[in-house]
């Protein structure tokens, strides 16, 4: 086979010959090596671009929500549980760990880093066993997934944000592992920043859900 | 050189072959759909063979019918049009066109590709479960398609599969999306700031945001009807629905819900198969009339209003469906709009033909820019009739719309596939596909496919109503069954002849000569060329 170069067909594209070509290139692994400010560029614009696309999901739902509720006269209100106000706060104050976890890393007060990535992580663990409770609580006043429109979005919509969560998670939790084995390099903080905002937006879809359901449904 | 699997170049060819098998699926199956609508008593001993609840005698029921209609819908519009044009060749080009390496997460990409498999799977087993493949179409409307096999042999475990594969796939997508999008923001080379990337890049760029659109709304939409099939919520099926003897439990929900969310992905889909296409032709057309395209920046703001129009439009699928008048006729003005940028670009097309008259150069992915360009038109002046809520009333659900989305999706958008894959089969297997053999099949499958379907307009004015098994039982349609006979007969033959196009490429794979130094002759500063 002959070597297809891009001279190959109709000449060079129009870039500049001298130059090394755009990019080094994320997954970690063609990252090292080709320009660490690359890979972590594309992983950012990656992220940014995961939480266009969870947030059109959840506009979704919403749209369909509004829809379902307009089109029909069986929607009940019911009664949230009040852990959800808990969860919220700890929800919150995860946030603001994670994020002084990733400035004081920033800084160069890498001693701070570990323990406040840590209460971030037992934080979001909480939060997840919280929502677990609220839907059990839930359970036993009778509002299930199925029956009644209103329940069920919700329903859904908390599902399918603690399955984001778990997603998050899994990935905070690969950063303590880096963390502890102090081997947060070039592309472990590639990793802190990203799911660090990942994070954060995780924090304002749940506000944004808890408000629709305070307020609306 | 043996290339990594996670190189771009294997990743295209890995969703080159995923699309070829599955439009020789597509195709064949839909043979066995034009047999069956114009003969439909006779008995065939290989549809007994095939299909032997379905088909029992050799005679199909109107159930098999419709399954295989769902399968040749679903693996044509998601396994062929939205695979080839943007992940097969977008993989293979788009790093080369920026001047970057690879695509920024290259493992990412491989990933996707294998969940793109899965969903392929899942969509078989869905036609193999025992009652057979579902039967409600690519569009999966309610309540069909929420209730379980009390709905219909496929309906049951059939339907849920389906929904599962088309889960799947919107997850394949959306990821090999989101690398595009990386790709084209973090990976050009640093000398080219946007507008000077090439227009394919650019509209394989803008399919990518248009997938990260659309594709969650398809998949929120898929994981509720689930839910109302699988743990009885009632979100798509409306309350006191009798079917036979059985009385839904369902209460409440809003089949119209469904088409909303469907179409809200389901129009801007319909650009996502054919962009990439556009992006290709304009290449294929400058390489071949050897100069810059005409109006570059027109073409990119075009391909952008296309999208941003692309994303409001999806009402004028649901004209029929009890639409309040006043959002049909915004819906109406505003597809009728998507004319606008649609005809910007087909000018700027016929005016680089026209200023290189003397110079073009009519080789085989040429002949298929421009058989693109014609249908595209064609296709075109089709929409303009659907798009004006009073003539839908009557052409919706009929064959017109029938002809009007497969001249301008199934064809055009093949043509476009076609365009780039003899232009640049060189970068996907290092040679030449023969050209003798591939004018021959341009010019038969350009009046093939009309032959197909430019007929079936006039079975839609004639009333013809869509997804119906059978033309030759009613009184209204028997006037105008030679016609469909004759739409039988040029579709039997279409597919004969793309027999030529398998055969060059087996061939070529197998016997050609290695491609030489820049195959195409195309001179090297139009911009586009490669
Ligand atoms: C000026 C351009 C266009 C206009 C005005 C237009 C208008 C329409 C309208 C109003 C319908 C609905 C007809 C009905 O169901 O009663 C329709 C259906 C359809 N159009 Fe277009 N269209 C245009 C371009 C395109 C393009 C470029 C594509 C694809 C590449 C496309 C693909 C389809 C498909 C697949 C359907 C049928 C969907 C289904 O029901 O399964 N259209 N078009
Ligand atoms: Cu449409």
């Amino acid at each position: 086979m002959p070597s297809l170069t891009q001279s190959n067909i109709g000449g060079p594209p129009p870039v500049h010959p001298e130059l090394p070509p755009g990019g080094g290139g994320g997954d970690g692994d063609g990252g090292r090596g080709s320009g660490g400010g690359s890979t972590r560029a594309a992983s950012m614009t990656a992220i940014i671009v995961v939480m266009c696309a969870s947030f059109m999901t959840f506009g979704a739902f919403l749209s369909a929500m509004v829809i379902r509720r307009g089109l029909s006269n069986d929607w009940h209100k019911f009664a949230l549980p009040r852990i959800l106000w808990y969860n919220t706060i700890v929800l919150i104050l995860s946030s603001i760990a994670i994020e002084a976890a990733r400035r004081m890393l920033k800084r160069g007060r890498r001693s701070y880093f570990t323990p406040l990535w840590t209460i971030a992580t037992v934080l979001g663990t909480l939060f997840l066993i919280g929502q677990f409770t609220a839907w059990n609580q839930l359970a036993a006043q009778g509002v299930f997934l199925v029956g009644n429109p209103s329940s069920a979005f919700f329903h859904v919509m908390t599902w399918a944000h603690a399955a984001h969560v778990v997603g998050a998670l899994l990935a905070v939790i690969y950063v303590e592992f880096l963390a502890l084995k102090y081997e947060l390099g070039t592309r472990g903080r590639t990793w802190v920043d990203a799911s660090s905002l990942f994070w954060h937006f995780l924090d304002v879809l749940w506000l944004g859900i808890m408000a629709l359901f305070v307020f609306w449904a | 050189m043996k290339l990594p699997l996670t190189h771009h170049r294997t990743v295209a060819r890995l969703y080159f072959w995923l699309s070829l098998g599955s439009v020789i699926l597509g195709v064949l199956l839909s043979l066995v759909m034009r047999f069956h609508l114009v003969y439909p008593s006779k008995a065939v001993g290989l549809f007994q063979l095939l299909w032997p609840r379905g088909a029992q005698g050799g005679v199909m029921t109107p159930e098999l019918y419709l399954s295989l209609l769902t399968l040749h819908g679903t693996v044509m519009v998601f396994f062929v049009l939205t695979l080839a044009p943007m992940n097969a060749f977008g993989n293979l080009m788009l790093p080369r066109q920026l001047g970057a390496a690879h695509m920024a997460f290259p493992r990412l990409n491989l990933i996707s590709f294998l969940i793109t498999l899965v969903s392929f799977g899942l969509l078989l087993a869905s036609v193999l479960t025992e009652d057979g493949g579902p039967l409600s179409g690519w569009t999966a409307y309610p309540p069909l398609s929420a209730l379980g096999a009390i709905a219909g042999p496929g309906q049951g475990l059939g339907q849920t599969l389906w929904f599962f594969s088309i889960g799947v796939f919107c997850i394949g997508a959306l990821l090999s999306s989101v690398n595009v999008v990386a790709t084209v923001i973090e990976m050009r080379s640093p000398t080219m700031p946007l507008m000077a990337m090439p227009i394919a890049s650019w509209n394989w760029f803008i399919t990518a945001i248009l997938s990260l659109l659309s594709f969650p709304v398809l998949l929120a939409a898929g994981m509720l009807i689930l839910l109302d099939r699988l743990a009885g919520t009632s979100f798509f099926v409306p309350a006191g629905l009798m079917i036979a003897d059985y009385k839904s439990p369902h209460m409440g929900g809003s089949p119209l819900l469904w088409q909303h969310l469907f179409w809200f992905f389901g129009h801007p889909e319909v650009y996502i198969a054919i962009l990439p296409g556009m992006g290709i032709v304009t290449t294929v057309i400058s390489a071949f009339s050897g100069r810059a395209i005409f109006g570059r920046r027109a073409m990119i703001f075009a391909t952008i209003a296309i999208a941003l129009l692309g994303m409001l439009v999806w009402g004028h699928h649901m004209f029929t469906s009890g639409l309040n008048p006043w959002s049909a006729i915004a819906f109406s003005i505003l597809t009728l709009a998507i004319g606008v940028p649609s005809a910007v670009k087909t000018f700027n097309w016929l005016a680089t033909l026209w200023l290189a008259r003397g110079e073009l150069r009519l080789t085989t992915p040429m002949l298929f820019a421009v058989g693109f360009v014609s249908i595209f038109v064609t296709g075109g002046l089709s929409g303009l009739f659907l798009g004006q809520p009073e003539l839908d009333a009557y052409f919706h659900d009929t064959y017109f719309v029938v002809a009007h989305f497969h001249i301008i999706m199934g064809i055009a958008a093949l043509f476009g596939i076609f365009a780039a894959t003899f232009y640049w089969f060189p970068f996907l297997f290092g040679k030449v596909l023969n050209e003798t053999l591939g004018k021959i099949h341009f010019y038969l499958t350009f009046v093939l496919a009309y032959a197909t379907f430019l007929p079936m307009h006039f079975a839609g004015f004639a009333g013809t109503p869509r997804r119906y098994a059978d033309f030759t039982s009613f009184d209204f349609l028997t006037p105008i069954l030679p016609l469909q006979k004759g739409i039988t007969h040029a579709a039997f033959a279409l597919a004969a002849v793309q027999l030529l196009f398998i055969g060059n490429l087996i061939w070529t794979l197998w016997r050609g000569a290695a491609a030489a130094e820049n195959p195409w002759q195309t001179n090297a500063d139009n911009g586009e060329a490669y």
